[in-house]
């Protein structure tokens, strides 16, 4: 068989915007960056690829296997960013360790991972997310999501609903169990699941004290309104503090007046990876995987060198996209204003100067070519060669 | 109280998991009447979705369907990021590695260029790599059974459900890869966003009342 020629094909997983797609995501990505900036986030902008072992840095197996890994002339391996969280752990520990804390950046780019070749799953997508570095207190993690919550809102999603866990508390339940890596393993799985029957078989195979068995049975269960608090039993001090943490993190959401946009999930793990405190994932209707996810992880940094802790989120750009299309509130658009034909540049810079779009017509086309383009682009007026001004009917909604 | 979309799985799950929402008070008739795959229930604020098992996870991962009704099989081919809330007591059959008389005593781990053919591409490539086995995995669409009588592969995996085909084909078991039923699972937008209409679908599906009306035995 001959093979296919690539020359005109794209890879699985990256794909190619333009006109609207391109303006509504950029559009996002603004949003995003105003909202950050507005509390203090600047932005941070780490390199494309770097040497693959500062980046494998505790990212778990799965992020590991997921990284496009390629080699530099001298064998060294190299690797495209898989997340910003990582990079800007290792900029953190070797180069900002000794400034006054805490930090605040957010960052907007592509990340890439090679995903397994499954409907929806992009190879190269966009993240925008924020670092708040050095302050391991309840304010910085309800400041984390009441940020996530309030860029929702700015992004017009009002509709939104947290899952908020603490990895901690899981930790300290899990330490004292004696289990091997495969039985822990297993158990993570039937507990991500949320698979009941499956925890069930599973602790019924295990030998564990009763008590143990009946705290991690009940673990599924620990999930809704702050009486799962209540509910949670603590088999150590360490899951005690965990959720003491968890009951002043939602006071303090409380007070940025984000009182009922809050799941609690104790069974939460997000698949072991860096997390070392709270956990979250924001959810939007219609939508069947987070838009925003994030959480504390107060070892990471400290791989690079210094021991600081940290709290952030990441929200996926293309899905936010998703979600907005469904609501029909994409509003980005990339239809000009006004098409001209006339050579009266002064006033086209003029309303170039107030912001409107004007393009110029460099066809030379005659009035009704110049009607059906306008109509075809969008455009609201055309402004033709001898100075009259027609307003565009039944245009199209441009592409 | 918001809308629920609830995804069932032709075939042979389709008509126990009607008759376990039935039991709760929702309306299906249209369904059973009516070549629809879309219908609802308007006074009970709920919406059903009929499709292709395979195709029941992907509906609930993507959010088109917040609950589903599916086997565990197709489940686990899907390989979906969902939560599975509950076993169902029904649709039990076990997915299983099958093949001639001959590769009874695991004269099959021995064979280089194993092939298999399946329905399960993804459960089957996990199935023999977990063992350092390199198979060549041959996915068919239906009739998987006739595979190994016309050459096609060695071996199959598929789901039996007495061995009644699998023994009209000349074929045996081999391995159980696992015990599959039907599972209710539920996307992890939903599970938090409708978290009381979830909530209550389970625990009424769930009660020890209702287990007993199906006839299922108690927990």
């Amino acid at each position: 068989m001959i093979a296919q020629p690539l020359d005109k094909q794209l890879p699985h997983g990256v794909a190619d915007l333009f006109f609207n797609d391109a303006a509504r995501k950029r559009a996002v990505e603004r949003t995003l960056a105003e909202t950050f900036t507005r509390w203090g986030y600047s932005e941070i902008i780490p390199p494309m690829f770097e040497y693959y072992e500062s980046l494998a840095a505790e990212a778990g197996p799965q992020l590991r296997e997921e990284m496009y890994r390629f080699f530099d002339r001298d064998g060294r391996t190299l690797a495209l960013r898989a997340d910003f969280t990582i990079p800007i752990a290792r900029i953190v520990g070797t180069k900002l360790f000794d400034r006054t804390m805490p930090l605040r950046f957010f960052s907007v780019g592509s990340v890439f991972r090679y995903e397994e070749p499954k409907a929806g799953v992009r190879r190269e997508f966009t993240q925008a997310g924020i670092e708040l570095i050095g302050a391991n207190t309840m304010d910085a993690d309800a400041e984390a999501i009441a940020l996530a919550m309030t860029a929702l809102r700015d992004l017009g999603l009002n509709d939104f609903r947290f899952t908020l866990g603490n990895a901690a508390y899981l930790q300290a339940t899990m330490r004292d169990l004696g289990l091997g890596d495969a039985q822990l393993f297993l158990l993570h799985e039937a507990l991500r699941r949320k698979s009941t029957p499956e925890l069930t078989r599973l602790l019924d195979s295990l030998k564990l004290a009763a008590t143990y068995k009946n705290t991690l049975a009940q673990l599924p269960a620990l999930l809704g309104n702050a009486d799962v608090l209540d509910r949670a039993v603590c088999v150590n001090d360490e899951a005690r503090v965990a959720i003491e943490h968890l009951r002043a993190v939602l006071a303090r959401l409380a007070k940025f007046g984000f009182t009922d946009f809050v799941t609690l999930d104790l069974a939460e793990n997000r698949g072991m990876a860096y997390y070392t405190g709270i956990l979250f994932e924001g959810f939007v209707e219609g939508l069947g995987f987070p838009v925003v996810s994030g959480g504390r992880y107060d070892n990471l940094i400290a791989h690079f060198g210094h021991n600081i802790p940290a709290v952030g989120f990441a929200f996926g750009v293309e899905r936010v996209l998703v979600a907005l299309r469904a609501r029909g509130v994409a509003k980005a658009s990339v239809a000009p204003d006004v098409i001209a034909a006339t050579d009266d540049y002064a006033r086209i810079e003029q309303a170039r100067a107030k912001g409107q779009i004007v393009e110029a017509d460099v066809l030379n086309r005659d009035e009704e070519s110049l009607r059906e383009y306008a109509r075809v682009r969008g455009a609201r007026e055309i402004w033709f060669r001898d100075g009259r001004i027609e307003s565009v009917m039944d245009r199209q909604e441009g592409v | 109280m918001s809308n629920l979309t609830i995804a069932l799985a032709k075939g042979r799950l389709l008509d126990p998991s009607i008759v376990i929402l039935e039991s709760l008070g929702y309306n299906l008739d249209e369904l059973k009447t009516s070549r629809k795959l879309v219908i609802e229930d308007r006074p009970r604020g709920a919406k059903f979705i009929l499709a292709k098992p395979m195709d029941v996870p992907i509906y609930v991962e993507y959010g088109a369907a917040d609950v589903g009704i599916v086997g565990q099989d197709a489940l686990r081919e899907s390989e979906v990021d969902v939560y599975e809330l509950l076993a169902l007591d029904y649709g039990a059959c076990r997915l299983v590695v099958a093949g001639k008389p001959a590769y009874k005593d695991a004269e099959w781990r021995l064979l280089a260029g194993l092939r298999v053919a399946t329905k399960y591409p993804r459960v089957a490539k996990k199935y023999f790599s977990a063992r350092g086995l390199s198979a060549e995995i041959i996915e068919v669409y239906g009739s998987v059974e006739l595979a190994p009588a016309v050459g096609l592969a060695d071996l199959i995996v598929d789901v039996v459900d007495t061995g009644g085909t699998l023994r009209a084909n000349g074929l045996i078991e081999l391995d159980e890869i696992f015990k599959s039923h039907a599972a209710l699972i539920v996307n992890r937008a939903s599970h938090t966003l409708k978290v009381d209409r979830v909530r209550d679908l389970i625990e009424k599906i769930d009660s020890p009342q209702r287990r007993g009306e199906r006839g299922e035995k108690q927990k």
